[in-house]
Formats: structure tokens, sequence, C-alpha cells
């Protein structure tokens, strides 16, 4: 396998490296293909495009010198950005700050009410994703991301009917932590 | 007719060709399924509005995807590697035992010993010659136990795939004579793509204590083990193998062609037979699973094939004077044949019909 990364676009090459640690030939390839999928996958846990970009760059470089197969690679760098921001809003870093920043460079919040009401909803969204089973949040934003039943179902490991019983769950669990934590206006 | 479950209802919501046609007619009849569908609707479409991201529609147009490539190229030109845990899916070979082909050596390690010496040195007790389908319901096959749920597994050499340029390069990798598909089936075109993986293998010790815990958890009682059973060693061993795939830009591949070195296991330590005894006088494993195991455990070259009975149709056919094992999924959505000849497996599977994968595995060159 080759240990430098595709000369493309004007991409960083690589040195070569001991092949163990290669950087995989494709990288640029599948990252071209896959990184918004991955970053609007995180985006739908965490809220936001910033700390969802930060997510994918986890995540593409723990795929830049790993040995999965290029037939695999959207699946498993879908369901690697769910678990990543999933573990990020479980461990609450840069939670704090970033909301503080209420910028997230995607949205135009037309004034400050909208803001508020909008930081106040994705917390909730984000307190219950992460009060949810682990298997059923990540079917849950896998197909909200545009997977199949299909896709989530080599992702995750699942039959594809199961797919259909562990999103339902997920959807019903993610309603009630909704209503449960429901603004009392 | 029994009603269809909420997890098909929510699939006819998004994918209703993924769903019978059974449960579609039920459906658009049944006025208390009727009602639950606009139940799951309503969550869905709550859980959609809670999920929106506001750029999702134009979300490749508003993600720069050059600045995220140069950022990652950066870092990776700097030494970066990312947190292994971060991204790693948990367990490769827990995932690729839960893999019916793999489980099975697992589970006829155990089960399948054959006509054994009583020697301290490690000994083949088995050897895939023939691949044969252990048909239960999915209520049983979930039921069956891993194989860490016995002992310690611990993997000494992983499945590391890669992908290589064409079957020469498979050939050459992994020492196989790579199967080529003299014609394809109708809708299926181009070249494949060739991965390849190494030899994996696997050290499994049997624990008695973690046996008796597995026993309790199913409310049984695992009774005392023979003597000698605690702390036996077996080692698993597969491959080198190559796969070609035929995916023309779709998530799952059209038609897949698979060639592996066969499962074998060595042991040292008790007679095997006694293992298999021992296991197959758990509570764990259903009666009939354990029925149809015993019909075939006693030469130790039956690669067994766990398949569920509500979702494929398991038959048998010959591939050029081999015996192989045929499965159909019951929606017709695929279809696979599998066979081992001189210890070789070689399977052929795709989104085909019976009749187009057993072609194509009869005319593999």
């Amino acid at each position: 396998m080759a240990g430098v990364a595709e000369r493309k676009g004007g991409g960083v090459a690589v040195s070569d490296r001991p092949s163990r640690e290669a950087v995989r030939a494709d990288l640029e390839e599948v990252f071209r293909a896959a990184y918004p999928r991955v970053v609007a996958v995180a985006a739908r846990v965490l809220g936001s495009r910033d700390e969802a970009e930060d997510v994918a760059q986890e995540v593409f470089l723990a795929f830049a010198r790993s040995s999965v197969p290029a037939g695999e690679a959207g699946g498993w760098l879908s369901v690697a950005a769910a678990h990543t921001a999933l573990n990020q809003l479980r461990s609450g870093r840069r939670r704090a700050s970033r909301e503080e920043a209420a910028d997230d460079g995607g949205t135009v919040c037309p004034d400050v009410a909208d803001t508020v009401v909008t930081l106040d909803e994705r917390r909730r969204v984000r307190a219950a994703l992460a009060r949810l089973p682990r298997r059923q949040a990540v079917a849950l934003v896998l197909r909200h991301s545009g997977l199949s039943y299909a896709e989530v179902a080599a992702a995750l490991d699942l039959s594809p009917g199961s797919v259909g019983t562990t999103v339902r769950r997920a959807e019903s669990a993610l309603r009630e932590e909704l209503n449960r934590h429901a603004p009392s206006e | 007719m029994r009603h269809p479950s909420d997890g098909t209802l929510r699939r006819l919501l998004d994918e209703p060709s993924g769903v019978a046609g059974t449960d579609r007619d039920h459906v658009a009849d049944c006025a208390s399924c009727l009602s639950g569908l606009a139940v799951v609707q309503e969550d869905a479409e709550a859980a959609a509005s809670a999920l929106d991201i506001r750029f999702a529609a134009d979300v490749e147009l508003i993600v720069d995807v050059d600045a995220g490539w140069h950022r990652l190229a950066s870092a990776i030109a700097g030494g970066e590697t990312g947190p292994e845990t971060a991204a790693d899916p948990p367990g490769r070979w827990r995932t690729k035992l839960r893999n019916p082909v793999v489980a099975i050596v697992g589970v006829v390690a155990l089960l399948g010993g054959a006509g054994v010496a009583a020697a301290a040195d490690w000994f083949q007790i088995f050897r895939a010659e023939k691949v044969a389908p252990v048909t239960a319901p999915r209520a049983d096959l979930v039921r069956l136990p891993e194989l860490d749920a016995f002992g310690d597994l611990a993997v000494t050499s992983k499945i590391e795939v890669r992908q290589v340029a064409d079957a020469a390069a498979a050939g050459k990798a992994t020492g196989l004579s790579v199967p080529r598909v003299s014609r394809l089936p109708r809708g299926v075109t181009g070249e494949p793509a060739y991965r390849v993986g190494g030899k994996a293998s696997a050290l499994f010790t049997f624990s008695m204590a973690k046996t008796a815990q597995t026993v309790a958890a199913a409310g049984g009682k695992a009774p005392p083990p023979p003597p000698g059973l605690d702390g036996s060693r077996f080692r698993l061993g597969a491959g080198p193998g190559v796969v070609a795939a035929w995916s023309q830009g779709r998530p799952v591949p059209a038609l897949i062609v698979v060639r592996a070195v066969a499962p074998t296991v060595y042991s040292s330590g008790v007679p095997f037979e006694t293992a298999r005894d021992y296991l197959l006088s758990l509570p764990t494993v259903p009666e009939n699973v354990k029925a149809q195991l015993r019909a075939f455990t006693g030469t130790g070259t039956t690669l067994p094939l766990f398949v569920s009975v509500e979702k494929m149709k398991a038959s048998t056919a010959d591939v050029r004077g081999v015996p192989a094992t045929v499965l159909a999924a019951r929606d017709g959505a695929m279809a696979g044949v599998i066979w081992a000849d001189d210890g070789v497996v070689t399977a052929v599977a795709g989104s085909l019909s019976a009749r187009e994968v057993l072609s194509v595995a009869r005319g593999l060159r």
C-alpha cells in the first residue's frame, strides 16, 4: 500500500512511513466524498457545525491509518461520527464556551430571541440524546442523516428488520424525554 | 393474521419497498395498524424536527470540504493520529464472531471434535471440509452464547483487510487461486474491487467460572465440568482470504465472491468429545440446535452455518461435484451459495436470485 497521500487539489503530501503507520492512499477521495455527511451526522447530535467539524476531523484522523475497506468507509465513518459526537455530549467538553459564543457559523439567526430559543431547544435535544441507549441513539441519528435501512443495518451489525424496531424505540424514547423536560410555558 | 411489529410500521414510512407485500396489504386494511402507524409517524416527525439542522438541506454547499481537507492534511503531516478509541468500532473480533460463519467456527471448536489423541501438544481437531446449515428460529439463534461467554478469547493475529489492484495481486497476496467469474448476472457490470486479508488466529481458554456465570444468567445451573476442561486451550485459525465485490457505487454490493482458507481449530488438553458433550449438556444451547449439531459433529469437518428460518431458506445444491449450501432470503432480496473444497471455502452472494448465484458459482474459473 502506498505510504503517501494522493496529491490532488493541492493536497498536502505525507512522507513515507512504515506500512503500519501509513496513511491510506484513498484518504482524500474518501474524505471529499464523505466529509459533508460525516459533518452532518455529528451536527445532528451536537447542534453545532463548528463542533461537528471538529468531530469529523477526529474521525478522519483515526480513519486515515485504519484498514477499513473502502467499500465500508461510509458506514464506518458515519458510525464513528455518531459515537464520537455522543461521547462528546456526555463528556460535555467545550460545551460551555461554545454555547457562550452562540455562533456555529452555519446558522443565521434573525434576532437574539430566536437565538436563545434555538439554543435552549438544542440543549434539550442533546440532553435527551445523551440519555438514550447508545445503539438507539446511533441508529436514530444515522437514519435521520439519510442512511438507508440497509446502510444502518450494515454499519451497526443489525438485520434490516431490526433497524425499524431500534429507530422506532429511539423515536418514542426521544419524544418522551423531550416531553418530560419540556419548558413549562 | 398477526399484526406487523412497530419496527415494520416504522420502515413502512421510510422504505415501503423493504416491507413484505403481505404486511403492507395487512396495514392498509387494518384499523388498529393504521392507528399505530399514525403514532409511529408522529414520533418520527417529532424526531426529525428535533434533529433538524438548518444547513442540512444544502450541507454540501455550506460545509467547506477544501478547508476541511487542508486541516486534516496538515494534522496528518504534523503527526497527529487521532484518538484511537473515539472512532474504533468496539471489538473487531467480537463483530467477526457475530458473523455466522466465524461464530460457527467458534462453536464448532467446542462442539465438533474429531477423534483426538490425548496428547499435550497442539493437534488439529477441526478443519472445514464441508458446509451445512443449522436452521433455527431467530429467537433461538439469539440465545446462542458467543465464545467469550465460555472463556477468554485472545486474538493472536488480527484480520487486516486491504484493497489490492487486481486478481493477480490478490492471488500473490493470499497464495489462493482467485476465483474469476466467467459470466456476470444480468444487471451486474464492471470490474470488481479486490480486497485481501491475511491469516487470523485467536486463542481460546475455556473457563468454568465464565461458563457457570453465562448459564446462571440464562436462569440455569451448569453441571460440574469433567476433569481437565477448565483452563483447556483451543487455537482458532482462518484465512488468508480474498473478496471480489461488484459494488457499482452502491452501499451494498450487487455481487461478491469470497474465497478463504477454511477455518481450523487446534486443541491442547482434554479430549474433544469431553468438551463437546459437556457444552451440549448446558441449557444455554436450544434443543433443536443441539440436535442438529450432534448430527454432524462426528468428523470435525463440517462447518455449520446458523440460519434463521424466518429470514432465510436453506437448501443444498451441487457446484461442480462438490455439495454446496444455498441460502435465499425469504423476501427475495439476496441469495448466496457456499461450499468447502480441499480446505478452502468459497462463497458467492449478492442481491440476486438463488438461480443466479448458483450459475455464477458453477461458472467460476
